[in-house]
């Protein structure tokens, strides 16, 4: 059963049939799927909750999907935990981290907008779905339309690094590697998706695959015991998270989910590329698009679909913003791997990075409900940590050699138990 | 006839200038404005674009050399 009503423009709020359709016809505003909630209420509750699969999909009335799930029946509902160790340090007593970097199959939220936009499209009658991406988006397309049996094509810039693209050739996708800077791979993109009967995750079934980051909104409210954070730290790239986890919370409050603990949304992104922060902090009408330079390669947008949204979403709820440099991004990375053990890609870094700073800055309370974004695995992308961990204790192989090092090892290392 | 569905962000040193109507003249482009959002500092302007798709491609490269940033509408893709 469906309970969507159809599409609506963001922009001048034209209603559309749910269809094949990513751009309002009249002013090109962006579109968004719109629900019947009247419907939802009567069968979306916690003691139907408490009887569902750990999955994304135990949220599925308030996903745009018209049957059964096809895909994605492992994904979603990761960890989530006090982060007290990482809490400590940076000084706040509610501290609390949701932890996508091992999101299955492939290890970032991504899997979440993946397992709805593949239903959606196979319900549409696709056969072949694409994407261009330089990772995360590129690994979640390639295995989860391996499981569905669909043809996938795979763009990306020809000079991306090999080892980016292993995991997803692994899949056996058509990688299609575009002789071209970002900006042009971007373009063609936009024309092959106008001009193929294909579905296009995050073109043309757009409205449809941006409904699955609501999942993320959704666990954080239920995983805290249906309560809402008083403050939530969320990495952006193309800035539709953000819009998602404040929609996913007013619609938990419409539903009497939770009540209104008036959450503040905070953007986190690389200082080499943060056009939604400079917007937040300037609080300017228009994002202006910028040249991506940063090693947060998955936060690299520099034009981001949602950046006005995701602005909007952010100043409504009170929150703010802030960036991280390269070098804040990494020693923010080993401070979360140190303190809870968990290995984030660069965007984890910038969460992280960009917490401490508001943090320290006063702007997010130290006696507050804080939780951390973390929405990729550093498995994926290691170079940038390439040089700048420093090297194992090397010894001879003779009980004399270990135990001179290690007493050199024990004098500058202590546990934290101790 | 071709269409062609971009955003145009302006500068601030070229809000007063009639940057679409130039284009418009110069490279026999239809221009139908869908949105726009013009502050003291910037203009954003939503539009389709239509002519044969030699003159899409010279009426970009036209903006693109007045120093107005043409963006695809979904804005970028690449993630």
């Amino acid at each position: 059963m469906s309970y969507v009503l159809g599409l609506k423009c963001r922009e001048c709020g034209r209603l559309y049939p749910k269809d094949v359709i990513f751009v309002c016809e009249y002013c090109f505003g962006s579109v968004e799927v719109d629900y019947d909630y009247d419907a939802i209420r009567k069968t979306f509750t916690k003691a139907a909750l408490a009887t569902r699969p750990k999955s994304l999909w135990r949220y599925r009335e308030l996903l745009p999907i018209d049957g059964e799930p096809r895909v994605g029946h492992a994904s979603g509902f990761t960890p989530f935990f006090k982060a007290e160790a990482l809490g400590k340090v940076l000084g706040v007593r509610e501290l609390y981290i949701k932890d996508d970097s091992v999101s299955h199959p492939t290890l970032s939220f991504k899997d979440r907008v993946v397992s709805v936009a593949l239903t959606k499209a196979m319900e549409f009658g696709f056969d072949t779905v694409a994407c261009a991406s330089t990772g995360n988006l590129a690994n979640s397309v390639s295995a989860l339309g391996a499981r569905a049996g669909l043809r996938r094509f795979i763009f990306i810039p020809a000079d991306l690094e090999a080892g980016k693209v292993v995991s997803s050739l692994i899949y056996k996708p058509t990688v299609v590697a575009v002789e071209g800077t970002y900006d042009e791979v971007n373009r063609l993109c936009a024309e092959i998706g106008a001009k193929y009967n294909w579905a296009f995750v995050n073109i043309n079934i757009r409205p449809y695959y941006a409904e699955g980051s609501k999942t993320y909104g959704y666990e954080i409210a239920e995983q805290l015991g249906w309560r809402a954070p008083q403050h939530i730290v969320i990495p952006a790239a193309g800035g539709s998270l953000i819009t998602k986890i404040a929609k996913s919370l007013k619609e938990l409050k419409m539903l009497g989910f939770i009540s209104d603990a008036g959450t503040r949304l905070y953007a986190a992104q690389a200082t080499g590329c943060a056009p939604i922060v400079t917007t937040i902090k300037e609080r300017a009408d228009i994002v202006r698009p910028v040249k991506p330079n940063t090693i947060a390669k998955s936060l690299a947008i520099g034009n981001p679909a949602d950046g006005y949204y995701a602005t909007k979403a952010v100043l409504e709820s009170g929150g703010a913003a802030e960036s991280a440099s390269d070098d804040e991004i990494v020693e923010a990375m080993q401070l979360l791997a140190q303190t809870e053990g968990i290995f984030t890609e660069t965007a984890g870094g910038v969460t992280v990075a960009a917490a401490r700073k508001l943090i320290e800055q006063g702007v997010i309370p130290r006696d507050e409900s804080i939780v951390l974004a973390i929405t990729g695995n550093g498995l994926k992308t290691q170079e940038p940590l390439m040089n700048r961990l420093g090297a194992p204790t090397r010894i001879k192989p003779t009980l004399s050699s270990f135990e001179q090092q290690l007493q050199e090892t024990l004098a500058a290392c202590q546990p934290r138990s101790a | 006839m071709a269409k062609k569905q971009v955003t145009l962000i302006f500068p601030q040193h070229l809000i007063k200038e009639p940057v679409i109507y130039m284009m418009s003249k110069e490279c026999d482009i239809l221009p139908n404005i869908r949105r726009a959002r013009v502050t003291e500092t910037s203009g954003e302007v939503t539009l389709e674009l239509e002519g044969s798709e030699e003159k899409l491609k010279q009426a970009v490269a036209f903006l693109e050399k007045k120093g107005v940033k043409v963006e695809p509408v979904g804005g970028d893709v690449v993630s």
